[in-house]
């Protein structure tokens, strides 16, 4: 086992973040209550949604969000594959098949992609804001009003982004946000389902919590004695210290974020003297991207893995966003392999640099020396 | 309203804080090294061979009918008193819940009779339940399912610590009333090394690598092979279960003791006998009334005097579960007569002393 000296991630909580978890678990409560209550407020005020609902993962929160839109047996949802399996497995758990739509420039999905593959069977679309970048969500929204599917957004990326003042995972019928430990806003495992709609909000608190009309904390609180059943639930239940962490680090939410969009400039900088690299997106984008990771692309996608062995080898920590879920053994298996040249591309051609909020410029010109040492 | 006397309560110390805070000050959450040493100290607590945490005691359940491959067709016999978790772990996977009865009113655990007569061609398991925290009969119900090549799972969600033979698959819940609390948390125990394999892999969308592992440069990528689920644990959470772990036998020490307490004082109105009570892990205390109205009658007076009590329905009289109903006679009447007395590590004698005199005076008659 060795520890990279540096990480793709490092998350770093502040001492106040560390208290706000030990006082719940001086109060001895811990299953949903009045904290979690807080920080769904909080997080529907952040975005300008009307509901908030977290969950125990961004996956719950995605299976939710197709339950909502109907999703059954028989059923198409389009989504990218070039994403974490999360945004296609969801689709499986409802009965559904997922479509898998090509990509953009912007690494997310192409709206005239999606068009090309809608049929009769087609119920939604689910767009990945990609790396914390706003898709072409207003072209898919259009669409999918056009055609009368619901949007779902898989906001895991991207918790504190907008297009024109509008913040991502409002534009359709429910956005998906993940809390995973490397996350921009992260709590360990955590998830939460937004939304505008009265009725996508009360079933998703339903389902969340086995489809039990009274939770432990309105029996508590002496509401109700006892309780009903309707629906197939599922644990898919945040708890209060979680709820506790999440709170105190929204607060410091957006200037995590504008230090992430400082990091990435100096990052583009510096990778534009590189030759072999591009740098998807353009300067004016990172201005409305929370900045998640720092995807760069090789133009030589043979020299992908010995690349980043060199820099495993240098200390230095990479990943791969994304293994196209196209390609993946189960989906090969169950639904066969579709042409997406270009997903394959950015499969084979995509490096993830180390990105975090503590990190300086110093460690930037060490990880962008390294590559264009691997890269000569 | 804020309760007198609480039905549970939790208190940690402060080594179990500072476990939790050392952890969210190293700053690695997702599982990891804390995980792998929960799993262990479990596994070595209970006697398995392999403990796989998850994010929940039903995760557990559903995940193990996933690694046993239960499918469409497939029948799993599970007690309808029981939390409805049981009876929602088959249907995930697209199997068939039978609902079968429970002994008696008096113990309210899985008929073994009953499970007999209700083995078709079609059955694949047996869910045998720890309702309450008391020791299902697993000795019985080894042979039954050994007999009929049935795989036997336990749901340990309320019955951790119960003392009782071993079935193929134990699954465990941490939910925060349970005896081994941490917020939300599950865990499956087995010996079988595919089903823990199975299970380990389905909790995180059957990746052939995970966060650590690339972390700590084991694996550059990964694979998906099958159709998993995000059912993790996280760090802080195993971190707060493996400071708990070792406290959980005095604390269930504790809890029998209170319960012998409870039952000095309300003999007329006890449930399970004697040695069900030395084998049991008490995750509640219940008491049983001759009729439903003598029930509410003392539900009401305990509420007036701000002690909080709870009961547990029969899941076939639950909207969602009606469809399963059949003829379950003594699980409607133990649902319908039995209430849940004030029970934790931290349940004291006065307390006892308090609720019982409720009890005695409310049960005797209308006021």
């Amino acid at each position: 086992m060795s520890f990279p000296q540096v990480p793709v991630f490092d998350l770093r909580l502040d001492e106040d973040d560390v208290q706000a978890v030990l006082d719940v678990l001086r109060s001895g409560w811990l299953t949903l209550g009045p904290r979690t209550a807080e920080f769904e407020r909080a997080f529907a005020d952040h975005l300008g949604a009307r509901h908030a609902v977290a969950v125990s993962s961004c996956t719950a929160a995605l299976h939710l969000a197709y339950l909502a839109a109907g999703i059954g047996p028989g059923d198409e949802v389009i989504v990218p594959a070039m994403t974490f399996a999360a945004t296609a497995a969801a689709v499986v758990y409802c009965g559904a098949t997922p479509v898998f739509a090509e990509i953009g420039d912007d690494l997310a999905l192409d709206p005239e992609d999606v068009a090309r593959r809608i049929t009769d069977r087609t119920k939604a679309v689910c767009v990945v804001h990609f790396a914390g970048y706003p898709a072409r969500v207003r072209e898919l929204r259009a669409l999918c009003d056009a055609h009368g599917l619901a949007l779902v957004e898989d906001v895991a990326h991207a918790p504190c982004a907008g297009v024109d003042g509008r913040a991502l995972g409002t534009f359709g019928l429910a956005g998906a946000f993940s809390f995973f430990s490397n996350k921009v806003l992260a709590c360990g495992e955590g998830g939460l389902l937004a939304t505008d709609d009265d009725d996508v909000a009360a079933l998703t608190r339903n389902l969340r919590s086995q489809g039990m009309t009274s939770g432990t904390w309105s029996r508590h609180t002496g509401e109700t004695e006892t309780y009903d059943a309707v629906g197939l639930g599922f644990n898919y239940r945040i708890d209060e210290p979680r709820a506790a962490l999440l709170l105190s680090r929204l607060a410091k939410l957006p200037s995590g974020v504008e230090r992430r969009r400082a990091l990435t400039r100096a990052y583009r900088e510096r990778l534009r003297r590189v030759p072999g690299v591009i740098v998807p997106y353009d300067d004016a984008a990172v201005d409305h991207s929370t900045c998640y990771v720092l995807p760069i692309l090789l133009e030589d996608a043979t020299r992908r893995d010995p690349v980043r062995r060199a820099l495993r080898e240098g200390g230095v920590q990479t990943s791969v966003f994304y293994p196209a879920v196209h390609e993946f053994t189960a989906y090969r298996e169950r639904f066969g392999t579709p042409s997406l040249p270009r997903t394959e591309y950015v499969a084979r051609a995509e490096i993830t640099l180390p990105l975090y909020r503590d990190m300086d410029e110093a460690l930037i010109d060490r990880v962008v020396g390294a590559l264009a040492e691997a890269l000569r | 309203m804020s309760w007198e006397i609480p039905l549970t309560d939790i208190v940690f110390d402060e080594d179990d804080l500072a476990a939790v805070g050392d952890c969210l000050r190293s700053g690695w959450l997702t599982m990891g090294p804390r995980t792998k040493a929960f799993e262990a100290a479990v596994a070595a607590d209970r006697g398995r061979r392999h403990a796989v945490a998850v994010s929940s005691g039903t995760a557990a359940l559903h995940l193990t009918c996933a690694a046993l491959e239960l499918g469409a067709g497939d029948e799993v016999i599970v007690p309808s008193f029981t939390f409805l978790a049981s009876v929602n772990a088959p249907r995930y996977v697209g199997a068939t819940p039978v609902l079968c009865d429970v002994v008696s009113p008096h113990a309210p655990l899985i008929d073994v009779e009953d499970v007999r007569a209700r083995i078709t061609p079609r059955t694949r398991a047996v869910i045998a339940v720890h309702m309450l925290g008391y020791p299902a009969a697993m000795g019985e119900l080894r042979a039954l399912c050994a007999e009929h090549g049935l795989t036997l799972i336990e749901d340990a969600a309320q019955g951790f610590g119960v003392d009782a033979p071993h079935g193929d698959v134990a699954c465990l819940s941490f939910f925060s009333k349970k005896q081994l609390a941490i917020g939300e948390g599950g865990m499956v125990l087995t010996d079988d090394e595919r089903v823990a394999e199975r299970v380990r892999l389905l909790r995180s969308h059957a990746m052939t690598s995970g966060t650590w592992d690339r972390h700590t440069g084991h694996q550059a990528s990964y694979d998906v092979v099958g159709f998993g689920f995000n059912f993790r644990l996280d760090e802080p959470r195993a971190a707060l279960g493996l400071a708990r772990l070792p406290k959980v036998p005095a604390e269930i020490e504790h809890r029998r003791a209170m319960v012998r307490a409870y039952r000095e004082r309300l003999g007329a109105f006890a449930m399970f006998d004697e040695d069900a009570v030395e084998r049991a892990s008490h995750f509640a205390y219940t008491v049983l009334f001759e009729d439903v109205e003598t029930r509410k009658r003392v539900r009401d007076a305990l509420a007036d005097a701000r002690i909080q009590t709870t009961r547990y329905p029969a899941v076939h009289r639950l909207t969602e579960f009606a469809r399963y109903a059949t003829a379950l006679p003594h699980s409607e009447a133990a649902a319908d007569r039995h209430l849940a007395l004030p029970l934790s590590a931290h349940t004291t004698l006065e307390q006892v002393e308090r609720v019982s005199a409720v009890v005695r005076a409310a049960a005797a008659g209308p006021s």
